[in-house]
């Protein structure tokens, strides 16, 4: 996934020890900031607490366009920008911090296919609520997209920003269709009862140690439990699952104390 | 009878530069003469008829305005000199390719034996003209082809198409101008734009779409332009070294903006004038007719021109400039000011002076730059009255300073940190006139106080453009 020139760029880094002042930018969070975007940042704040790193959260309404892949969030540390979870994991491993070092390889793989099932099924299913759905694309995404901008410009920053993820979705096939003919709900379902059956009594997903895949589903998990969006299906079908909502509450509890998480 | 045959002059050029010894004074209007004219010289004469010949898709009435002036003339001198100016008249309005003038005594019925028929026979332009330039802007060079349709709709309304590629920037966009019947001066014009551009010394990429509509016209001496401008500007960093204040800047703003410029220009020339002066001032007001950019921006620039004796020109120039942000918004990168480099202060790389963060220049809300230059000929006068006379040498003085304002502080906080920390440099170099749009230089620089972080570039430094300190 890594190119060799960014291999030696991480090494050259890991000399520096954590700054104080490391920052994570993301969008606004009162007016701006969508369910996917807030449910990236969430993972990444959270898998930096767990590693015990320090860092402060700044809202930028241009934020998307600052970070280096046009995705939320990124981090400044230092001299550098690192943007996504992925990254930021390879990132910190380079300055010697890392959650899954106890894993062997065999649990390191299991990670991986867990963090790939929330992706491919849980965040492609946000972003299929967010902007395919004309009722929250219209009520929710597009006016909260454009707000920090004036009209009309606002309107089309949105309306492109949402032709751009309705042709990925075209890509996996689920263009042009309605919630109910792609089975959003369905596939949320099915992801969350893996998670759940994975997790079971433990209190992380791997031993008694949180991992970036604990970050990862706390992530999402607690921002489709706590956002408002035209219905509230998608929090019923996390919410069906009663130790996947104690894990979310332990996460919040353990590591997020200090902060007020909830918006809205 | 005899004719009195006026022979027409050159058309004017439209625009682009042209290579060749320009004559800053008009050429005086030739006359053949036969005997028998010596009997009309001088003799009260009455203009009976003034014709144009070969309108095509022109309007009359429209051309009625500039020819109206012949009617008056009293006398055969007055008929020739009103004659030209009117030909002037008819060339400036871009839709004749040529324009020639005859004065014959008139004939018919009601010819009045001192009357006068006057006729222009003029050539239109293509309804569609093609165009290939090469333009040299600010140290840059670009592609040019362009596509015009002069005289659209029969009053000197014109539609020009342009698509414009070059070292820096690449841009597109259409523009429809219509002039006011019978006050050329007072023109319309409507543009839309896409243009986008890279700055490494900055390391930003920009992209601006906009539309704007500016109104022009004539008062007094000067010359005024209202304007209207929407544009939507998308920022970003060029390159992943680019300065964390950078990064901040990058994402999408609407400007929305009035703006106003007065221009009183007595130069001969606008490229290595030898008398005169210019005054333009130019103010911007966004914010107030939408858009997030909230800004109050004012600029002027002063040049003034003397001939001292032997052939050489002393020129003393003057720009400052000053940006009031409105409200709590800081300003952006793109209405910033930039100063350096071998259109404005030589001795200095482009645009690289003032706030910088990690080798990026973020420009400044307030400048101000002074220049003073002495042309002479070239040494020892090659090739003089041809192409030597193209040539210049000048010996020149620039300084300036650029920074942020704190508008916290009064303005006497202000200047005293506008005279803190001059840069300055001077040098002497070759200048050579392209036409009269645009020039070429090659100087020999020294700078002198700069800043950390300015970069210099002392020794010979190459430049071309139109607008020079």
């Amino acid at each position: 996934q890594f190119l060799l020139a960014d291999r030696f760029h991480l090494k050259s880094t890991a000399a520096e020890p954590w700054p104080e002042n490391a920052t994570l930018y993301q969008p606004l969070m009162d007016d701006q900031i969508l369910l996917s975007d807030h449910a990236s940042s969430l993972s990444v704040q959270a898998y930096l607490r767990m590693c015990g790193l320090p860092i402060q959260v700044v809202c930028r309404y241009n934020a998307e366009y600052m970070s280096p892949s046009g995705k939320i969030p990124f981090i400044h540390v230092g001299n550098q920008v690192v943007s996504e979870l992925g990254p930021v994991v390879q990132f910190t491993k380079a300055k010697g911090h890392s959650l899954s070092d106890s894993l062997d390889d065999v649990q390191r793989a299991e990670m991986k296919a867990y963090m790939e099932l929330v992706y491919n099924m849980l965040l492609t299913s946000e972003l299929f609520v967010q902007w395919c759905d004309d009722a929250t694309a219209g009520e929710i995404s597009r006016p909260r997209y454009s707000s920090p901008y004036s009209w009309p410009l606002g309107n089309i920053l949105a309306y492109q920003k949402q032709w751009e993820v309705r042709r990925k979705m075209n890509a996996i096939g689920w263009g042009g269709k309605t919630l109910e003919q792609v089975q959003v709900y369905e596939d949320v379902n099915q992801c969350c009862q893996a998670l759940s059956q994975r997790l079971g009594t433990q209190p992380y997903f791997f031993n008694k140690q949180a991992t970036e895949l604990d970050a990862l589903v706390f992530g999402h998990l607690f921002t489709i439990l706590t956002t408002r969006l035209t219905s509230t299906e998608l929090a019923e079908r996390v919410k069906s699952y009663s130790n996947l909502l104690s894990f979310c509450r332990r996460i919040e509890q353990t590591y997020f104390e200090d902060k007020k998480l909830m918006k809205d | 009878m005899g004719t009195v045959h006026a022979r027409s002059l050159d058309p004017l050029p439209m625009q682009g530069p042209e290579l060749g010894v320009q004559a800053d004074d008009v050429e005086a209007l030739e006359i053949e003469q036969e005997p028998k004219q010596e009997v009309l010289e001088n003799k009260n004469v009455v203009v009976q008829q003034v014709t144009i010949d070969g309108l095509g898709r022109t309007k009359d009435d429209f051309l009625s305005y500039e020819i109206a002036e012949v009617f008056r003339a009293k006398n055969l001198i007055d008929v020739m000199r009103r004659s030209h100016e009117a030909r002037q008249k008819l060339l400036r309005l871009g839709i004749f390719r040529k324009v020639e003038v005859i004065i014959d005594t008139s004939r018919g019925e009601d010819a009045l034996p001192n009357g006068l028929d006057v006729t222009f026979e003029v050539t239109e332009l293509r309804r569609l003209t093609g165009s290939y330039n090469t333009m040299v802007g600010n140290n840059e060079g670009s592609m040019v082809l362009g596509v015009k349709l002069p005289n659209m709709l029969g009053r000197a309304e014109k539609l020009t198409f342009q698509f414009s590629y070059g070292t820096k920037e690449t841009s597109y966009g259409v523009s429809f101008f219509k002039p006011q019947p019978g006050q050329f001066e007072r023109n319309i014009s409507v543009n839309a734009y896409k243009v986008t551009g890279q700055f490494p010394w900055s390391s930003l990429r920009e992209t601006d779409r906009g539309i704007s509509t500016e109104l022009s016209f004539p008062l007094w001496k000067t010359s005024q332009t209202l304007k209207w401008e929407a544009v939507w500007r998308e920022l970003g960093s060029l390159g992943q070294t680019a300065s964390f204040a950078i990064r901040e800047e990058s994402g999408h703003s609407l400007k929305s903006s009035l703006s106003h410029a007065m221009v009183i220009d007595t130069r001969n020339s606008s490229i290595l004038p030898r008398k005169g002066g210019l005054l333009k001032i130019h103010q911007e007001l966004a914010g107030y007719t939408g858009g997030d950019a909230r800004f109050l921006k004012e600029d002027f620039e002063v040049q003034l021109n003397r001939t001292l004796i032997l052939d050489s020109v002393i020129s003393a120039s003057l720009w400052g400039g000053l940006l009031l942000p409105i409200g709590d918004k800081s300003t952006c990168i793109a209405d910033r000011f930039y100063l350096g480099g071998p259109t404005s202060i030589r001795g200095f790389s482009m645009y690289s002076m003032g706030p910088q963060s990690d080798g990026d220049f973020l420009g400044g809300e307030a400048y101000w730059a002074g220049g003073l230059h002495l042309y002479t000929p070239l040494p020892f006068r090659p090739g003089r009255g041809g192409f030597g006379d193209l040539f210049r040498t000048h010996f020149f003085l620039n300084a300036g300073n650029l920074c942020n304002l704190n508008y916290g502080e009064g303005p006497q906080a202000h200047l005293k940190k506008l005279a803190e920390c001059i840069r300055w440099s001077y040098g002497l170099g070759i200048v050579l006139r392209l036409g009269n749009i645009a020039r070429v230089e090659l100087n020999y620089c020294i700078p002198m106080g700069v800043q950390s972080g300015d970069r210099i570039c002392d020794g010979f430094q190459f430049g071309a453009g139109i607008r020079f300190l």
